[in-house]
C-alpha cells in the first residue's frame, strides 16, 4: 500500500536517512535529493505527490528551489526551516510552499502535516458553482484548474483550488479565519493567520482583475474573508 | 586627539614670480624698496619732461599751442605708466617749463599777456585731471586683475578640496591645498570637533591664537607680522579656525575661502559618519549570518534525533516495551531541552548583539495567547490553563512572533515554579487605552530579594535548582518587551503566587488582510 510519493530534498545525510526510514515505515514511497538542483532534476524525471524541502541548502537554496518546483510541478511542498520568524514563514509560503515546519519537529507532527497536504479536497465545485464567476469574466477549468481572467491564464495549486472551492460554496457570507483554516488545511490548524494572508493574496493574483483592488475576495477586518458575488 | 604637524612647502612650488617679491622680504626692506622705486620713477618722469622741453625748444621749435599739447601727451603717458605722485610732479614741472620756454616773455617765469595765464592754468588743470583719471583707471584694472586672480585661486582650491581623501586626517591636506593654491607663506588650520591642528610655515605660538579664535568666534589680526587668525563658521557656530600670513586677499575672497574650508570639513564629517554607519551595518549583518549558521548547525543533528525519538514514541507501527519507552522518553526530553537552550542562547545573542529588528504587525491579543498555548501544547499536557482573553479586545501593534516568545517563556516559567495541580491563568484586559497581558500562577511566590534578580541572565530560582532550564527565558522576555518600548512587571506574594504583566500598544489602523 502506498499513501503517496514523497521526495525529500535536504543536504544533511542523517535527516535524509531518518526521513526515508520513517516515511517508508508509514507507507510512503520515498526518494531523496541532496540539493535543490538535484531535486529539480528528480522532479523532471518522475512525478511526486509531495516534496519535503529544506530551506537552508548550499547552491540555489530552498527558497529558490521552491519557486522553481512550483513553476513546473503540482506536488505539494512542505518547507523545513530552522528559523521560525514570521517573515521567513511568509516568505516560504509566498515562494509557493503549501506549509512549513520548524526544525526540530516531531515525527507525528510531520506526518499530520503531510496528511493535511495530501488530503483530498473536501468538495469539488460544480459547474453551477462556477457559473456566477464565469458571468463576471473569470473562467475556471475544473479538470486542469486553469483560471482565465481577461485573457490572462494561470494555474491554481491544489490548496488554492481547495480554498476557492470553499469560498464558492458559500458566496457573500463572511467566513471566519479559523473555519477556513480547519476546512482547507485540516482540524489541527486554526491560528495560522499568515497562511490565510498569503494564500488569499495568491488567489487574488490569479482570479482578480486587479489584485490590489479585490472585488471578489474581500477582507472583513478581524472577522474573516467573504467571497463577493453579485446576485 | 590633537596632532600638530609642521611642513614646509617648497617655495618654488607655491609662489608665482610676482608673489616672490611680495613674500620673501621683511616689511622694512619692502618699505625702503618702495621709496627707492618712487624716487626712480619721479626722476624718470622729470627726465622725460626735460627731454621734451629740450626737443621742442632747440631741435624742432614749435609754437606755444603745439608745445602745450605735446606736454599734455607726455604727462598722459607718465600717468598711464606711473602713479599719481610722479604724474602730479611732472604736471607742475611741465607747467613751469611751458611757462619759462614757450610763453612770452620767454626765458622768465613772468607772463606778459594776461590771456596766457588762462592758457597756463588750463594746461595745469587738464594735466592734473588727466593724470588722476588715468591713475584711477589703472588702479581699477589692477584691482580687477587681483580679483580675477583670487577667483581663480578659489576655484582651484574648491576643486582641490573636493578631491581630498576624507579617510585620512584632513587638516594637513586642507592646509597644503590652501598653501599651494593661494600662495600664503604660512597657513594653519584647527578643527574644533576632533582637536586636529596642522601648521605649515607658521610658528607654534599660533596654536593658542587658533584655539582662542575658534572658541570666541573672533577674528584676530596682527599687523606687525601680517598674521590673520579667523574663525571658520558653519550655521552660526565656529567649527574651527584658520590662520595665515602674507596674504593679499580681499575680505570677500577671504570669506569665500573660509566657506570653502567649512564645506570641506563638513563634507569630511558626513562621509565619516556614512562610513561608520556602513561598517556597523556590515558587522551587524555578519553577526546575523553567523548566528543563523550556528542555529542551523546545531538544529540539524537535533532534527534527526527528534524525528527518531518521536517516531519511536508514537507507537506506530509497533509500540515500545515500557522500559524502552522510558529510555526513549528521556532522550526525547533531553533533545527538547538542548533545542530550547540553543534557541534561547541564539535569541539572546541576537537581541544583545542588536541584530534583530521588530517585524511589527497588527494582532489580536486573543490570537497571540492561543498561538502561544498551541505552541506549548506538548508540555502543557494535563495542566489546567484558564484563558481570559475576550474577543472584543482591540488589536495590538507588536512583533507577533516575539510576543509569542515572551508568552511561551512566561508559561514555561510558571510550569516550572508552581505545583502541577495548581491552575495557571493567562489573559489580556483593557486598561486606560492599552492592552495589558498577564500570566498568573499559584506557586511559591518570589521573595522580595529575588524579585530584582529573576530577570537577570542565567539566574535560576533558588528553591528549584534541580529544575531544567537555561535561566535565559525571563531575560529574553524583558529584552523583547524593551525593544517594543515596554517593560515587564512582577507582582508576587510569597506563598500565594506570582503575576507577570506587560502592556502593549493598541493598533490604530485597520486589521490584517
Amino acid at each position: 500500500m502506498s499513501s503517496g510519493k514523497v521526495l525529500v530534498i535536504d543536504d544533511d545525510p542523517q535527516i535524509r536517512r531518518v526521513m526515508r526510514s520513517t516515511l517508508t515505515a508509514h507507507g510512503y514511497q520515498v526518494n531523496d535529493a541532496r540539493s535543490g538542483e538535484e531535486g529539480l532534476q528528480e522532479l523532471r524525471n518522475s512525478s511526486y505527490d509531495l516534496v519535503l524541502l529544506d530551506m537552508n541548502m548550499p547552491g540555489i537554496g530552498g527558497m529558490e528551489a521552491c519557486r522553481l518546483i512550483r513553476s513546473g510541478s503540482d506536488a505539494a511542498i512542505i518547507m523545513l526551516t530552522v528559523n521560525n520568524t514570521e517573515r521567513q514563514k511568509v516568505d516560504a509560503l509566498d515562494a509557493g510552499a503549501d506549509d512549513y515546519i520548524t526544525k526540530p519537529f516531531s515525527t507525528p507532527e510531520l506526518l499530520a502535516r503531510i496528511r493535511a497536504s495530501l488530503r483530498r479536497l473536501p468538495q469539488l465545485p460544480t459547474h453551477s458553482d462556477l457559473q456566477p464567476l464565469a458571468e463576471q469574466g473569470v473562467n475556471i477549468d475544473l479538470a486542469s484548474r486553469e483560471v482565465t481572467v481577461h485573457g490572462r491564464t494561470s494555474r491554481l495549486t491544489a490548496r488554492e483550488f481547495g480554498l476557492l472551492s470553499y469560498f464558492l460554496a458559500r458566496p457573500n457570507k463572511t467566513i471566519a479565519h479559523r473555519e477556513l483554516l480547519q476546512a482547507v488545511w485540516g482540524p489541527d490548524y486554526g491560528d495560522e493567520l499568515e497562511y490565510l494572508r498569503v494564500f488569499v493574496n495568491r488567489l487574488r493574483k490569479k482570479i482578480e482583475p486587479d489584485s490590489s483592488k479585490p472585488v471578489f475576495l474581500v477582507t472583513d477586518a478581524w472577522a474573516g474573508y467573504r467571497f463577493h458575488l453579485p446576485q | 586627539m590633537t596632532s600638530v604637524t609642521e611642513v614646509s612647502v617648497s617655495e618654488s612650488v607655491i609662489s608665482t614670480p610676482a608673489e616672490k617679491k611680495r613674500s620673501s622680504d621683511s616689511p622694512t626692506v619692502l618699505a625702503i624698496r618702495k621709496n627707492l622705486r618712487l624716487i626712480l620713477r619721479v626722476s624718470a618722469s622729470l627726465i622725460l619732461i626735460a627731454a621734451t622741453t629740450f626737443v621742442l625748444y632747440r631741435v624742432v621749435p614749435v609754437n606755444p599751442t603745439t608745445a602745450g599739447f605735446l606736454f599734455l601727451v607726455v604727462i598722459l603717458f607718465i600717468a598711464t605708466k606711473g602713479g599719481l605722485v610722479e604724474s602730479t610732479i611732472a604736471s607742475v614741472v611741465a607747467m613751469l617749463c611751458f611757462n619759462f620756454f614757450f610763453l612770452p616773455s620767454i626765458g622768465t617765469l613772468t607772463i606778459a599777456d594776461p590771456q596766457n595765464w588762462v592758457a597756463l592754468f588750463a594746461f595745469l588743470a587738464t594735466s592734473l585731471t588727466a593724470s588722476q583719471l588715468s591713475v584711477r583707471a589703472k588702479r581699477r584694472a589692477l584691482e580687477a586683475e587681483d580679483r580675477r586672480g583670487e577667483v581663480e585661486r578659489l576655484y582651484a582650491l574648491s576643486r582641490a578640496l573636493l578631491l581630498i581623501d576624507t579617510s585620512r586626517p584632513i587638516a594637513n591636506q586642507i592646509v597644503q591645498q590652501i598653501a599651494l593654491t593661494c600662495g600664503f607663506p604660512g597657513v594653519a588650520l584647527y578643527i574644533k570637533a576632533n582637536g586636529e591642528l596642522h601648521r605649515s610655515g607658521l610658528k607654534a605660538d599660533v596654536d593658542l591664537k587658533l584655539r582662542e579664535s575658534a572658541v570666541r568666534s573672533e577674528m584676530l589680526k596682527d599687523s606687525t607680522t601680517n598674521l590673520v587668525v579667523t574663525p571658520i563658521r558653519l550655521g552660526g557656530g565656529p567649527i574651527g579656525s584658520l590662520a595665515f600670513n602674507g596674504g593679499a586677499f580681499s575680505d570677500a575672497a577671504l570669506q569665500s575661502l573660509l566657506n570653502l574650508v567649512a564645506i570641506a570639513l563638513e563634507r569630511a564629517n558626513s562621509q565619516k559618519a556614512v562610513t561608520q554607519a556602513e561598517v556597523a551595518r556590515q558587522s551587524e549583518e555578519l553577526k546575523s549570518t553567523l548566528l543563523d549558521a550556528i542555529a542551523h548547525e546545531f538544529k540539524t543533528p537535533l532534527t534527526s534525533i527528534k524525528a527518531v525519538t518521536t517516531d519511536l514514541l508514537s507507537g506506530t507501527p509497533t509500540p515500545l516495551e515500557p522500559h524502552h519507552h522510558e529510555l526513549i522518553t528521556i532522550a526525547d526530553e533531553s533533545t527538547d531541552r538542548l533545542s530550547k537552550l540553543v534557541t534561547d542562547a541564539i535569541q539572546l545573542a541576537r537581541i544583545e548583539g542588536g541584530t534583530f529588528r521588530l517585524n511589527l504587525g497588527v494582532h489580536l491579543p486573543g490570537s497571540l495567547v492561543r498561538a502561544a498555548l498551541r505552541q506549548m501544547k506538548s508540555v502543557l499536557e494535563e495542566r489546567r490553563i484558564e484563558v481570559q482573553a475576550p474577543d472584543d479586545l482591540p488589536p495590538v501593534r507588536v512583533d507577533g512572533g516575539l510576543i509569542q516568545v515572551v508568552l511561551t517563556n512566561l508559561i514555561d516559567n510558571a510550569l516550572k515554579y508552581s505545583p502541577p495541580e495548581s491552575p495557571i491563568t493567562i489573559g489580556a484586559r483593557l486598561n486606560e487605552g492599552r492592552v495589558i497581558m498577564y500570566l498568573r500562577d499559584q506557586g511559591q511566590g518570589i521573595s522580595f530579594e529575588e524579585q530584582a534578580q529573576i530577570f537577570e541572565k542565567f539566574y535560576r530560582g533558588k528553591s528549584e535548582r534541580q529544575l531544567q532550564g537555561s535561566g535565559m527565558g525571563l531575560a529574553i522576555a524583558r529584552e523583547i518587551l524593551r525593544a517594543h518600548g515596554e517593560d515587564i512587571s512582577l507582582n508576587s506574594t510569597p506563598g500565594e503566587g506570582s503575576e507577570f504583566s506587560f502592556e502593549l500598544p493598541i493598533a490604530r489602523e485597520v486589521g490584517p488582510q
